[in-house]
C-alpha cells in the first residue's frame, strides 16, 4: 500500500486539567475522504489545530507525506500543502472577496510580492468556482451572507493550493441549495486535483455522501471507525450522541 | 502600473508643483513652519508604515529618532565624520534599533507591545543622560552640529524633496502585494499565516523599512537643528505629535500622515498668539476627539469622500 498522506500518532492534548485528546491515531491516504464527528467538545477542532500548529500537542507524532512536521510553523505547514477552513468563518474583514483571496495566493517572497502584480483573472475565477458573482467578488466580507463566509472560506482555501484540506463544519448555517453547491465543489476538485479532504460536520446527511471513511470521537478519544453505515449503527456511537 | 495608480500620480505630481512653487509667494517664517510640518510627516509615516499598516502600534517612535539623531551628531561633531557618512550610519544603526523593537513583537502585541516600545524610549532618554554625557552632552545634549544647508528656501527644498521621495516610495509600497499583506496581520495575524505566509518575515520587513524612515528623519532633523538635547526628542508631546499627525490624517494610508502633518502644524501656528504656551497641545486631544466622532478615518477619507461626491455631481 501506498504511504499514507498524514500519519497521526497517539496525539495528546491537554488544556490545564482538562483533556482534549487522549491518544489519537489514524492515517488518511492521498485521494481520500475521512470524515470526523463526535458530540460537542470531543476535540475535532483541537485536531485541526494540532495539524496546523495553531496549537501545540502535549504529546504524540504527526506526519505529513512521511516526514514529521513536528518542527513546521503553520504558514510552512501550509506551504508544504496543509490548509484548513474555520469553524467561524474569518475573512480579513476590510478586503474585497478579491483581496481575501489575493492574501492567500500570495507568494512568501517579499521581492516577489513587491515586483509581482496580483493575478486578478486568477483570483476571479476562484471566485466564481466557489460560486461567487463578479459583482460579489469586489464586496466586503461584512456584506455577505453566512452561506457566502463558507464560500470565502473554501476560496482562500483552494487559493492555497492544498493537498490535504481540513474543513470544519463548512455546512454549518447554510441551506440545502448551498449544502449541494458546496458538496459538488469537494467533488469536483477531489476529481480533477486529487484534493484529499478530513471533514468535520454536525450534518451527517450532507457528510455521508462524501465521505470513505469516518472517525468517530468522543471526550476526546476515537470510539468509531469505518464506513459511515457501520459507524451510524455502532451502539457506542449511538450512546456517544445520544448521552451528550 | 494600473490606471488609478496613473491617474493619482497625477495628484502627486500636482502636489510637487505646488509645494515647489511655495517660496516664490510665502514669506521665510512660513517656510520655516513648513519645514516643520515636513519632519513630522516623515515621522509619522514611518509610524504608519508599521503601526497604521500591522496594527503593532508603537509609542516609542522617538527612540528610533533619537538613535538616528544621536549617531550622527556624535560621529560628526565629536569625531568629525563627514555627515555624508554619518548619516547612512545613523539610518543603519537606527535599523538596528529597529530589531530590538521587533523583538517584542514576536510575542506580544497590542497594548503590551505598546507599553513595552514606550519603555525602550524611556530607557535611551536615561541612557543619554548618564551614560557617557561627556560624548552625548547629558542633559545639556549637543549644539553646534554641522548643518547640511544653510538659509529658508534650501531647507525648505531639502526637507520637502526628502518627504515627497519618501512618501511617493512608501505610497507605492502599500499598493503593492506586500501592503495588503501587511493589512492583513493587521485584521487577523493568525488567518494569514493560516494563508501560508511568514508573518515574522513581514513584520520584519514593516519594522525595518519604518526605522529606515525614522532614520533619514532623525538624522536630517538633527542637522536641520543643528542640535540635539534629550528633553526635546524623547518627550511625550514629540511622541504625541507624531502619533495625532498619523491618526487625524487617517493612518494606514501613508498620505494621510502628510495631510495630518501640515494641517497639525499649521493649526499650532495659528493657535500661537492665542495659546502662546504648552496648552496648545492640549488641544490635540480637542482635534483628535472631533476627528474621531466625525470621520474616525481621518481627513484622508473626507477628502476621499468629497472628491467622490464631487464627481458624481459632475456626471
Ligand atoms: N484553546 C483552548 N483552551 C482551553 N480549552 C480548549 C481550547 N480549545 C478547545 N478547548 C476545549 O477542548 C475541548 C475540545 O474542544 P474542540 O473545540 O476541539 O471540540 P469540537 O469537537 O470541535 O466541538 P464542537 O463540535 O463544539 O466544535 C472542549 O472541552 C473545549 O472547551
Ligand atoms: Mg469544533
Amino acid at each position: 500500500m501506498a504511504e499514507p498522506l498524514l500519519e497521526v500518532r497517539d496525539l495528546h492534548k491537554s488544556f490545564g486539567g482538562l483533556h482534549a485528546l487522549r491518544g489519537l491515531t489514524f492515517n488518511i491516504a492521498a485521494g481520500e475522504t475521512l470524515g470526523l464527528i463526535g458530540p460537542n467538545g470531543a476535540g475535532k477542532t483541537t485536531v485541526f489545530n494540532l495539524i496546523m500548529n495553531e496549537l501545540k500537542p502535549t504529546a504524540g507524532e504527526i506526519r505529513f507525506e512521511g516526514k514529521n512536521i513536528a518542527r513546521l510553523a503553520t504558514h510552512a505547514r501550509v506551504k508544504r500543502g496543509i490548509a484548513r477552513t474555520y469553524q467561524v468563518p474569518k475573512p480579513f474583514g476590510e478586503m474585497s472577496v478579491a483581496e481575501n483571496i489575493r492574501v492567500c495566493m500570495a507568494t512568501d517572497d517579499l521581492w516577489k510580492l513587491i515586483s509581482g502584480r496580483p493575478d486578478e483573472a486568477a483570483e476571479r475565477d476562484i471566485g466564481q468556482s466557489v460560486g461567487f458573482t463578479d459583482q460579489q467578488i469586489g464586496v466586503q466580507p461584512s456584506e455577505l451572507s453566512m452561506g457566502d463566509l463558507r464560500r470565502l472560506e473554501m476560496a482562500r482555501n483552494i487559493a492555497v493550493r492544498p493537498k490535504l484540506l481540513l474543513l470544519d463544519e463548512v455546512f454549518a448555517g447554510l441551506t440545502l441549495g448551498e449544502i449541494a453547491q458546496i458538496s459538488e465543489l469537494l467533488v469536483e476538485k477531489k476529481q480533477k486535483e486529487g484534493l484529499t479532504y478530513i471533514i468535520v460536520s454536525h450534518d451527517l446527511r450532507a457528510l455521508a455522501p462524501l465521505v470513505d471513511r469516518v472517525l468517530v470521537l468522543s471526550f476526546g478519544a476515537l470510539i468509531a471507525e469505518g464506513s459511515f453505515e457501520e459507524v451510524i449503527n455502532d451502539e457506542g456511537v449511538r450512546e456517544a450522541y445520544l448521552g451528550q | 502600473m494600473d490606471k488609478t495608480t496613473l491617474k493619482l500620480l497625477g495628484g502627486w505630481l500636482l502636489f510637487g508643483v505646488i509645494m515647489c512653487l511655495l517660496p516664490l509667494v510665502v514669506s521665510t517664517g512660513t517656510l520655516r513652519i513648513l519645514i516643520f510640518a515636513h519632519f513630522l510627516a516623515i515621522f509619522a509615516m514611518s509610524w504608519d508604515i508599521l503601526s497604521g499598516r500591522t496594527g503593532y502600534i508603537s509609542f516609542g517612535h522617538p527612540f528610533l529618532i533619537g538613535i538616528a539623531g544621536y549617531t550622527t551628531a556624535i560621529l560628526s561633531f565629536r569625531y568629525g565624520v563627514p555627515i555624508y557618512f554619518s548619516i547612512p550610519a545613523a539610518v543603519a544603526a537606527t535599523m538596528v534599533g529597529g530589531t530590538l523593537f521587533f523583538v517584542p513583537a514576536l510575542r506580544i502585541r497590542g497594548t503590551y507591545f505598546a507599553l513595552v516600545t514606550l519603555a525602550f524610549m524611556e530607557i535611551l532618554y536615561q541612557m543619554t543622560k548618564v551614560v557617557a554625557p561627556k560624548v552625548t552632552g547629558g542633559t545639556r545634549g549637543i549644539s553646534g552640529i554641522e548643518t547640511i544647508v544653510t538659509g529658508a528656501v534650501p531647507n525648505y527644498y531639502l526637507t520637502f524633496a526628502a518627504m515627497f521621495v519618501i512618501g511617493l516610495l512608501l505610497w507605492l509600497l502599500v499598493r503593492t502585494r506586500i501592503g495588503i499583506a501587511l493589512s492583513a496581520i493587521q485584521m487577523d495575524e493568525e488567518a494569514v499565516k493560516s494563508a501560508g505566509l511568514n508573518t515574522t518575515k513581514l513584520k520584519l520587513f514593516a519594522f525595518m523599512v519604518s526605522a529606515a524612515v525614522a532614520g533619514i528623519g532623525g538624522a536630517f532633523y538633527v542637522h536641520y537643528l543643528g542640535s540635539i538635547a534629550p528633553r526635546g526628542i524623547f518627550e511625550i508631546n514629540f511622541l504625541f505629535t507624531i502619533l495625532i499627525a498619523a491618526l487625524i490624517g487617517g493612518a494606514g494610508t501613508i498620505v494621510g500622515p502628510i495631510i495630518g502633518a501640515y494641517f497639525l502644524t499649521m493649526l499650532l501656528e495659528f493657535l500661537r498668539p492665542v495659546l502662546p504656551g504648552m496648552e496648545r497641545y492640549f488641544l490635540y486631544g480637542i482635534v483628535a476627539l472631533v476627528v474621531y466622532v466625525y470621520q474616525p478615518n481621518g481627513i484622508h477619507s473626507l477628502l476621499a469622500s468629497a472628491r467622490r461626491h464631487l464627481s458624481v455631481g459632475k456626471s
